[in-house]
């Protein structure tokens, strides 16, 4: 059987097929059917053709199967060093050999792929750092993925968020309408406590605008609230879009490059409409690197760079307290030890490793580093989509104890994550190891020690 | 024999080995694309370039990075074998003048004495990487019977002109398996993996630029820290 009703080679473009597919629990009948479907060898040698050049070729081709790149893999040390984890055997025995045979493969050796590509590789790209050819296997896992999309080989889960960003410009069922009602909500909701408090929606000419992670309005739009509180507190110019508001990704996870593009034009045009003087994306890493580093090669732009300056929320927030728009209550910083993540996507990808650590300088008074650290941390156990893959879910909290071990060794109770992804695998990793640990983004923890101003308080009204 | 092979063959080889490299090296730089590689090479060349040269020149220094001091034993073989292995061909008196007869000019010589001891470290870095793919298992599944013949074919001039140069066993025998394994290596070089001579140069320094470029370059107060 050439092609399924879920697992084909067609994205999901419309409602209709996505709740299909959503039907499909655990996606049993979807990797039953997966089994059967044919690989389309003249379309992926046409694709290798097309989008295989010198500089992917060249890694393959001159990796000197030295081994330096083992260490630098958690996946390889969490699994008692099996050599079947090393990033230049996993890369080579897979993209390699699909390069090599020109597309010319097996149903079955598409689905070997498919575990490795997602079960035995984050795309943290750390092994990156460690090769002396400078070959990074993370860049070239991604590009696996593309091409195990475009053959419709690519985990359920995956298909669905692909297929999310198709259907709702967003990683999650929030449409428009949830969206704008949850900002009134948020508003609404903290608006006694925080009088004058606004999420204003679609303002022109704004000094900042916001952009987020769908599930921030979908399951916690409590992080929203803290966001609008923030700027309000530091008295910001903002305003957050209706539409092209979703600053996330799992289409990248998919290796599903036309949803890419789809998705961050939607932030682009919010930009373009609105006009800010600069945006600002919340605490998620995947975000940052979809829509701020990757995002305008996706788009065409050849600046390579968004419409208009986009940086992190740890960027502003560290401006703010830098700049004293938040000043933080002495009293109220925070005592007992704490640790930071660092998010791949953002500190080894996109260098802001001094800018979370400014941050703890202003908040923290006993902060500890993990080791290693800054561009050199390990992922937090479940980047690239591996957390949200039922089918390797035995993996990834085996993948979890490389954070776990980190996290012991700094002796601290308290993981700052400002990483939806790291925030996660975090989460679960006390779930699963119970080591008693708590763990926070860095909104609620600095809406708690701010100095709130007299004329942001609520006034009695006997006064 | 001795004359056909130090004379034309030479020149055919080191021909070869040049145009060779340097072909390899354009059409690696041609095959760049700024939108497959996601890294906007051009609006950006000169962060771009600083990012490369900063990513070679850690690289080439011993201990210069991360992943050579965290693998002392083999940044030990790499230096050992490299620093040899591009130093005693270019430098070596015996070149120079082999040099010097077929085109009537010739780079400086080094002492004798430091290309013996040069060869001798060579080689022992060559041993250390031998060692290395036997008996690190996570090296012994990369490797392949293509790694192994890169290396002979890497080492062979090594062993061979060290023994000639001593005069150990039959002279005319080492000597001619010396330049024969030489050239065998000048000759295949821009066809095989050995074309890492000028393709290191240009996948470190593509990396250094992605680095610089897209990854982070303009907000690391330094380069990026390998």
């Amino acid at each position: 059987m050439p092609e399924g009703t879920f697992c084909n080679k067609q994205p999901v473009n419309t409602e209709e097929d996505l709740k299909a597919l959503l039907g499909d629990k655990g996606g049993a009948q979807y990797y039953e059917e997966m089994k059967h479907l044919d690989v389309d060898v003249p379309a992926l040698a046409a694709t290798l053709e097309k989008t295989c050049k010198s500089r992917t070729r060249t890694w393959l081709e001159i990796c000197a199967h030295c081994g330096m790149c083992a260490d630098s893999c958690f996946l390889y040390r969490v699994s008692d060093r099996d050599p079947k984890q090393v990033p230049a055997y996993k890369i080579q025995s897979t993209l390699g050999e699909i390069v090599k045979k020109k597309g010319n493969v097996t149903n079955e050796f598409m689905r070997h792929c498919v575990d490795v590509a997602w079960s035995q590789c984050t795309c943290c790209n750390r092994c990156g750092m460690y090769c002396p050819h400078g070959i990074d296997m993370g860049v070239m896992f991604s590009y696996l993925r593309g091409l195990l999309y475009s053959q419709g080989f690519v985990p359920w889960e995956m298909k669905i968020g692909s297929g999310m960003h198709r259907v709702y410009n967003a990683q999650m069922d929030v449409t428009e309408e949830d969206w704008v009602d949850t900002c009134e909500w948020m508003a609404d909701e903290y608006g006694e406590e925080w009088p004058g408090l606004e999420i204003p929606v679609d303002k022109e000419d704004a000094d900042i605008m916001y952009t987020l992670n769908a599930r921030e309005p979908k399951h916690y739009p409590e992080d929203l609230a803290e966001a609008a509180i923030l700027f309000h507190l530091a008295g910001e110019n903002w305003t957050v879009p209706s539409q092209g508001w979703e600053q996330t990704s799992l289409a990248m996870f998919a290796g599903d490059w036309a949803a890419c593009k789809q998705q961050v034009e939607t932030v682009y045009a919010a930009i373009e409409r609105l006009r800010p003087k600069r945006v600002v994306g919340t605490e998620c890493g995947h975000a940052h690197r979809a829509t701020v580093i990757e995002g305008p090669y996706w788009a065409g732009r050849p600046d390579g760079l968004p419409p208009a300056p986009y940086i992190h929320y740890v960027e502003w927030l560290a401006e703010a307290l830098r700049t004293g728009k938040i000043k933080i209550d002495p009293a109220k910083k925070i005592k007992e030890p704490c640790t930071l993540q660092d998010s791949c996507n953002y500190v080894r990808n996109h260098g802001l490793a001094n800018i979370t650590r400014e941050i703890m300088s202003y908040i923290a008074e006993d902060f500890r580093e993990m080791a290693p650290n800054r561009e050199h941390n390990y992922c937090c156990g479940g980047g690239g989509g591996f957390n949200g893959i039922g089918k390797y879910r035995h993996q990834r909290n085996e993948a979890l104890k490389t954070k776990r071990d980190q996290i012991l060794a700094t002796g601290c109770k308290l993981v700052i994550a400002p990483c939806h992804n790291c925030w996660d695998a975090i989460r679960d990793l006390e779930e699963e190891y119970e080591i008693g640990i708590r763990w926070s983004f860095l909104k609620p923890l600095v809406m708690k020690m701010a100095i709130i101003p007299d004329h942001l308080k609520p006034q009695d009204d006997d006064e | 024999m001795i004359g056909f092979l130090t004379g034309p063959m030479m020149l055919i080889s080191l021909a070869i080995f040049f145009v060779g490299l340097a072909f390899r090296a354009v059409m690696y730089v041609r095959g760049l694309n700024w939108q497959l590689e996601r890294v906007a090479y051009k609006p950006h060349l000169a962060l771009g370039m600083k990012g490369a040269l900063h990513s070679i020149r850690r690289w080439l220094i011993p201990g210069g990075t991360y992943s050579w001091r965290a693998q002392p034993f083999m940044a030990a073989a790499f230096f050992l074998f490299h620093i040899g292995g591009v130093l005693v061909p270019l430098f070596l008196l015996g070149h120079q003048v082999l040099l010097k007869q077929a085109l009537g000019f010739g780079l400086p010589a080094m002492p004798s004495i430091v290309a013996d001891v040069l060869t001798v470290l060579a080689i022992i870095g060559g041993v250390m990487l031998a060692l290395r793919r036997i008996a690190l298992t996570e090296v012994r599944i990369l490797t392949t019977v293509y790694d192994w013949f890169i290396l002979a074919v890497s080492v062979a001039p090594f062993v061979s002109g060290l023994i000639a140069r001593m005069h150990w066993g039959n002279y005319d025998f080492w000597i001619t398996a010396h330049i024969l394994t030489g050239e065998l290596l000048l000759i295949i070089a821009p066809f095989t993996k050995l074309s890492h001579i000028v393709l290191f140069f240009m996948s470190r320094g593509q990396l250094g630029m992605d680095y610089s470029i897209k990854r982070g370059g303009m907000k690391r107060t330094f380069a990026f820290p390998w």
